[in-house]
Order: structure tokens, then sequence, then C-alpha cells
């Protein structure tokens, strides 16, 4: 009999991240729109929901309105219901203490007291920004065979870039499926072994709840990924890996962004949307309330995905439209990422460029790197921003949101930021 | 119990639309699929949501099933709340008045409960399968203004269609002091559009005079103007089209991606409820290949196209194969064209199966009607019903129809003449 789920889980949600800086300006990473209509947070409540896993908490601190906004009540993942539903936890005063969560590690120590509450066999962590499709239940499952204090979801990457994650040495005790992890490393400089972690952990709560507590007096930085699992180690704690065989998307700084959006192009798409049942909130924007897509006589529109509620007239190609954008006769836009209601006016030429919302770009405007070079060169545009008639704006600029007109010069030169 | 300022509305949604053929076979009139991603009746409903009005009772009689699951809580159009509703009103048996809807009429002389119920100055009364945009608040400030009992909306049609509609005669005021129901000869070309204002003790007081009354354009409407003559004209100018034939429904359609129409959905404020349709609801955005052609078309969500769609109007999760081409259809959710297949001129209701190398629409018979339905397929559009598989190398005609749940083994042959039906 399953009347109520015995895992609990916690999304951490709270993060800005500096690369991102445009995009995350009034939002944190996790309420980022990916995909053409969706938030990078919706790949992770979209797994919980697909897992059977709906009791879930977000913890939640940088500018979260828009994340608030997204979640709603969570009917979006069906987490509606008697022992169904998401939580947010933002940052709060007791009687004893008042604090912002110094780190992910010190936001969940914050709210032992909720996760006391529920009583949970395992507790699942998850961070909330990035893209990929997972059924927890087999990690939890193998978590609970295991008997482990942690087990934690890895991937194998190259040698040559494992100094940007946390990595670990698995053990061959259960071969493809995974094994005790014997050493882990947080970002080290010259790294000697290549499964990253993932940010997905399956606590056994009474193990979680000793080593935040013992972090918390004896130390003054609450990273799970610097601090909680090394001191998981040093204690010689049951740590096992559990290997993690599909496509993992980061989302954290703009070049990651653009190319993680890219993977859902392609006749072959490494981020598969349509079989993955990635769900959204339809609410929020009011996504449910556009119009099919209107395609123009001399449209064309090549290798890209386009929501409802958008007009296309002129050239799209390699790109990814939100609802309300408007492509005029004679625009062109090319490898690029438009979010909510940009308007691409006639004869301007986007190429390479992420756009945050609310975005003109005047006719016959050209930005975005001229030549595909062997880096991307990403060009940023900050949401609120109208870019004049005529613009020349080159690759890998930065414009911040909300600019008044005078700092939009006609001409912005390749590597620059305006703000 | 308070009487609301609001007028309660009160939607037929019981006719058969029997001319909209296999489209009504399985559902009502207004819960037809239109534009993609709405139903006939979200037009209705979302302009009453606009125009600040919060309880609407729906009348169904045929096939309510899918129009109920589409109403649902009535929340899409925000009618959730302590002072908001709508309900479903079907016909229903008791110690009397035990009957089927006899007639729009009789429909809501059967409901009076419910409008004794909900106590209003004015009821407004609507059909659920119209295609317009329209404020009902100024209608029932005219109404007011002119002190009127009952207030009719009205608009011009060319003379030549006059007979399909009950014709007003007004006076400068804007009185109607003549009516004629669906008239051979036309005398004006002033056209009821189904939408009427009544002052509600009004409506009461005749319905229960004339007991024998049960259609309201061929009854009601003549009687108010010969016994009180304060019926008045509301003049509506804009979009306006009734979807009640094949004809109507593809032309309607057409409108949508044709220029300067002014049929614009999302800027009219009209609301689907995708929620309630479930599966229609959670779609990523729609996947255009390489080496698609896609011209003077609406797509929605969900769609995957790699072959050519040209004047085309597409529901979510379409998926049209290289080498497939559309032109001037009309395709409902899920269907699925396979390699090199030509839909033209058809409309395919909802997860039909297109093999390869078929023709649904083939050759030049366009003025051959069908033969079991002249009345309805007449100027070339063919009709496949919903979940029917069409085998590879089929060559189905013009104003042909497959029904629902067709299987390979229905077609006799590969080749369906004009005007024939599997």
């Amino acid at each position: 009999m399953k009347i109520k789920s015995s895992t609990l889980a916690i999304i951490l949600a709270g993060g800005r991240v500096g690369e991102l800086n445009v995009l995350t300006a009034y939002r944190p990473k996790s309420a980022v729109p990916f995909g053409g209509f969706a938030r990078v947070i919706d790949f992770s409540l979209s797994n919980l929901m697909h897992s059977g896993l709906e009791r879930v908490a977000i913890l939640s601190q940088y500018r979260s309105y828009s994340l608030i906004n997204h979640i709603g009540i969570g009917a979006a993942w069906d987490m509606l219901g008697r022992n169904r539903g998401v939580s947010i936890l933002p940052p709060f005063q007791g009687a004893s203490h008042a604090s912002w969560y110094r780190g992910t590690a010190d936001a969940v120590f914050q709210n032992l007291d909720f996760i006391e509450y529920h009583t949970p066999e395992t507790v699942l962590i998850l961070s909330g920004d990035h893209v990929y499709n997972m059924n927890y239940r087999d990690i939890i499952r193998y978590h609970r065979e295991k008997d482990a204090d942690l087990t934690m979801a890895c991937i194998e990457v190259p040698l040559s870039t494992a100094h940007r994650f946390g990595v670990a040495d698995i053990d061959n005790e259960d071969g493809e499926l995974g094994g005790r992890v014997i050493q882990y490393r947080e970002k080290p400089k010259r790294p000697k072994f290549s499964w990253a972690s993932l940010t997905v952990y399956c606590f056994k709560p009474k193990a979680l709840f000793e080593v935040l507590a013992a972090n918390n007096q004896e130390d003054d930085s609450y990273e799970f990924g610097r601090d909680i699992i090394p001191r998981m180690m040093s204690d010689n704690r049951k740590v096992y890996g559990y290997k993690f065989k599909g496509y993992w998307g980061y989302t954290r700084t703009i070049e990651e962004y653009w190319q993680t959006s890219m993977d859902l192009l392609g006749p072959d798409p490494k981020i598969r949307l349509e079989e993955w049942g990635l769900r959204t909130n339809l609410d929020h924007r009011g996504l449910c309330d556009c119009q099919p897509l209107k395609v123009g006589s001399n449209a064309s529109i090549q290798d890209s995905l386009v929501y409802n509620g958008c007009t296309v007239e002129g050239t799209v190609e390699h790109s990814i439209i939100f609802p309300g954008v408007q492509v005029k006769k004679g625009a062109t836009v090319k490898d690029s990422v438009l979010f909510f209601n940009n308007t691409v006016e006639t004869g301007a030429s986007i190429n390479r460029v992420v756009s945050d919302v609310n975005v003109r770009f005047g006719a016959g405007a050209q930005v975005g790197a001229k030549e595909e070079g062997p880096e991307p060169e990403i060009t940023v545009v900050g949401w609120n921003n109208t870019i004049p008639d005529g613009a020349i704006i080159g690759g890998d600029c930065t414009i911040y949101p909300n600019l008044k007109p005078a700092k939009l010069i006609r001409e912005i030169k390749s590597g620059e930021i305006i703000r | 119990m308070m009487i609301s300022d609001n007028p309660l509305v009160l939607i037929l949604a019981g006719g058969v639309g029997s001319r909209l053929n296999i489209l009504v076979q399985t559902r009502a009139k207004p819960a037809v699929p239109f534009a993609g991603i709405y139903r006939f009746i979200d037009f209705s409903l979302s302009n009453v949501m606009n125009s600040g009005f919060t309880q609407v009772g729906v009348l169904t009689q045929y096939k309510p099933l899918s129009l109920m699951r589409h109403i649902g809580t009535g929340e899409a159009w925000d009618f959730t709340g302590k002072s908001r509703g709508v309900k479903i009103l079907p016909p229903r048996t008791g110690s009397k008045d035990s009957d089927w809807y006899k007639g729009t009429a009789d429909a809501i002389r059967q409901n009076l409960d419910f409008i004794q119920a909900h106590p209003s100055r004015e009821l407004l009364i609507l059909s659920g399968d119209h295609i317009y945009k329209m404020d009902f608040d100024a209608m029932i400030d005219y109404h007011r203004r002119k002190k009127a009992d009952v207030t009719i909306g009205m608009m011009v049609v060319p003379t030549s269609e006059i007979h399909q509609f009950g014709a007003g005669i007004t006076d400068a005021d804007g009185r109607i002091i003549e009516w004629e129901e669906k008239p051979k000869v036309a005398r004006t070309n002033l056209a009821s559009m189904g939408i009427y204002v009544f002052s509600t003790e009004y409506l009461m007081n005749i319905l229960a005079e004339e007991r024998e009354a049960t259609d309201f354009g061929k009854h009601i409407i003549p009687r108010a103007i010969a016994n009180d003559n304060r019926v008045y004209a509301y003049p509506f100018l804009g979009y306006w089209r009734d979807v009640g034939t094949i004809q109507a429904y593809w032309e309607a359609n057409m409108d949508l991606i044709r220029a300067d129409t002014g049929l614009t959905p999302e800027s009219w404020g009209i609301r689907p409820n995708l929620a309630a349709d479930g599966r229609l609801a959670d779609r990523p955005p729609a996947r255009f290949l390489n080496g698609c052609r896609v011209s003077n078309s609406m797509i929605s969500a969900g769609c995957i196209i790699e072959g050519e769609v040209v004047n085309s109007v597409l529901s979510p999760g379409v998926r049209i194969a290289a080498g497939a081409t559309v032109r001037d259809s009309i395709i409902l959710a899920d269907c699925v064209i396979e390699k090199g297949s030509v839909i033209d001129l058809a409309i395919l209701d909802k997860r039909v199966h297109v093999g390869c190398n078929v023709v649904v629409g083939a050759g030049s018979g366009k003025n051959i009607p069908n033969r079991k339905y002249p009345k309805h397929l007449y100027t070339g559009i063919t009709l496949v019903g919903k979940d029917s598989v069409i085998p590879s190398d089929t060559r189905i005609g013009r104003n042909c129809i497959v029904a629902p749940w067709r299987k390979p083994a229905d077609f006799s042959g590969s080749c369906l003449a004009d005007g024939e039906t599997v």
C-alpha cells in the first residue's frame, strides 16, 4: 500500500550564477526560460512527477518572485492533493536566529524541522538548474539496496573538463550500475578520476542531519559539494555513486546555456522534449491563452522550435522561439534563442544571440557575431531593451537589462559590455 | 435574494448540427475543434468572461460528454469563485415538463428553476457555435437605454444569404417593426445573429402565456413584436460566422490565415481550455526540421513538420513526414501524414493516420457532390473521420467521406471515386 511517498524531494533553486548575469538579473537561474516554452526547473519537476515523487520542497532565496509565480500551486506537475504538494521555503527569521541561506547546505539545515515533520525514509536533494531526464526511482532503489548514507548520481566526463565539477572515484562493486565512492574531490586542479557529480543526492535522513549539524558547528562554508560530501568521506560514511548514462545539460554560463539550447535541435536531438514529457505551468505568462503560431506566405523556418503565440513572416533558422515573438518580413534569426515577446523588425538580422523578454530589434539592425568562429561568441541582450533601427552590434557582447535609449548607440563592437 | 446587476447568461449548446457531418458524429457542435486549439464554444464563453458576466448556464442535449469535459469547472474562463459559476443544464425528467428540449424557447422554459435561482434583470441568450467577438456589456447598456423588452444582436449580410436567418425591418430608432423567419424573398439585409437580451420578467411572462411556443425566431420574437412592440435591434459590426456547415467551417478556418479578415482569437481575448483536453496541454513547441516548407499556415504546439504545409491549419501534435504535402486543409490533433502523401482540400479529424503515397483530395471532380450527403459536401472538400487509418497508396477523390474508425480492411480498393463514402 502506497498512501504516502516515503521520499521527500528538495530542490535547490536559490542561487544566482554570475556568468549568466544578464539572464539572472531579475530571476534565479532555475527560473531562466528554456526550450521555447518552459523554465530550467521544469526538468527537475517533470522528472519528479514522472518518478511518482510528489512531495517537494523548493529552497529559494534570490529574486524568487518569478519562481514562485512559476510554481503556482504545483498543479502543472500534478503536485496538488492530500499527500502531494510543492512548498516553497524562503529564508526566515526565527526567535534565536535570522539569516539568509549561506549556502546550499545551510539552506537545508535551516529547514530541518520541515524535513523531520514529513518523516521521510529518503531525502532526495536536487539542483534546479540542470537539463536532463532521469527516473529517480532507480537511484532511490539502489540507495536503499546499498543501505547507503549518501548515494550521488554521477556522469562520466572527459578528464580534461573534470576540473569544473565535483568528481568521484567509484569502485566496481556493481559494475555499470554504480559502486562505492572511494575518493571525492570538489573542482580539483588536476583531476585523476572522471565521474562528475550531478547534484542528485539521496540521503539517509539521520546521516544528513548529523553531518549538517557538525558542519554548521565546525565550518564557515556551507556547500554540499565543497563541504558536506568531503565531510561524509572523511567520516568514512557509506557513500555510493550511481552511474547515470543519459544526456546532461548545464546552464551555468551563457555559452553553456546556448549550447544546451542548441541540443534541442537537429534531426536527432539530444534533448528529446517529445519523449521526456516536459511539463510547464501554462498559466505562467498566459501560455495557455496563446493562439497557434502564424506562419506568413514568404516565411522560412528550418531546424527550429517555435511555440504558440508567435508570428513568423521572415526567416528562422536553427533557433528557439518563445511565445509572443514576432519575426517580421525580411528579418533573419539564426542560431539564436529569443525569449517571450521579442520583436524582430523588418530586415533585422540576428545571429547567435540570446535575448531576454521584451526586446525589440529595430529595422535593419544587425546583432551578433558576423562569422562563425570556433567559439560561439554569444551576444546576450537583457530584458526590456530597444535596439535602434540600423544598429550594428557585434558578437560576444553583453547588453544589460532596461537600458535608456541613449546607452544603446548604433554601433557596439564585439566583446563590449553595455550597462 | 439580491437581484444581480449582471445578466444571467444561457448558452444554447444542444443542437445536433448534423450538417457538420462526421465532425459531430461523436461530439456536440459547440465542442467541435477550431483554429488549432479552440472549440466553438470558447468564443461565446470568452466573450461572456470579457464582458464581465459571472453566471452561465450551458443547455446541452446532444452528445454532451466532450462538451462537459471541455467546460469542466469553468476555471479557464474565470467562472470559479463564490459569485461565479458555469453549470451544465441537460434535459431532465420530472413530475411535469419531462421531455427533451423541443426548441430554443422550450429549452429555456424547462430551466425556469435555474433562472429563478439566479435572480437577474436580464437574460443574455447565446448560441454556442458562432465565431465572433462581442462586448455584451455594451449590448445590455443599449437594452436598458432603449427600455426594451427584447434586444436582438443583428448584422448586415448579403441579401442573397438572408434566407438562412431571422430578418428584421427596423425604424429609425432601431426598433424592429417587422420580423420574418428565414424569408424566401429578401426585404432587408439585417439578419439575427441568434443573440438575445430579454428582460427576465418579460420572458418569464411570455413563456408562461404562450405554452405552445418552442422557438425564439419562429414564435417568441414575432409575438413580442406584435403584442408589445419593444423589440430592438442591436447593430453588430465586425467578424461573425455561424460555422454550421462544412463549407462555413472550412472558410472560417481559412479566415485565420487570410490577410485582414479580422479573425484573431488571441487578440480578441478568446481562451481555450487546454487543461481539460489533457493531452493537448503538455506539448513542446512546434518542431520544424531542415527541408520543411511552411507558408501561410497556422501551426499548433507539438507539431513536427518535415514536409510541406501550405494554406492550412494544424492542431497540436500533427506530424507531416518528409515529402508529404498538406494544402488548403484542416488537420486536427495528432494526425500523422506519412511520406509522399498529399492532402488537398480536406478536413481530417483527430488521430487520423495517413499511410505513404496516399492522395486525399485527388483529381478535378470538385463539382461532383457526395452521393450520400450532397447538401453537406459539394465544393470539393473531403472529410476523414477520427481514428481512421488510410492504407498506403490509396487515392481518395473530392467530396468523399471516410467515416470514423475505418481500418485498412474497410477500403475495398486503392481508389475512392469523387463523392463516394467509406
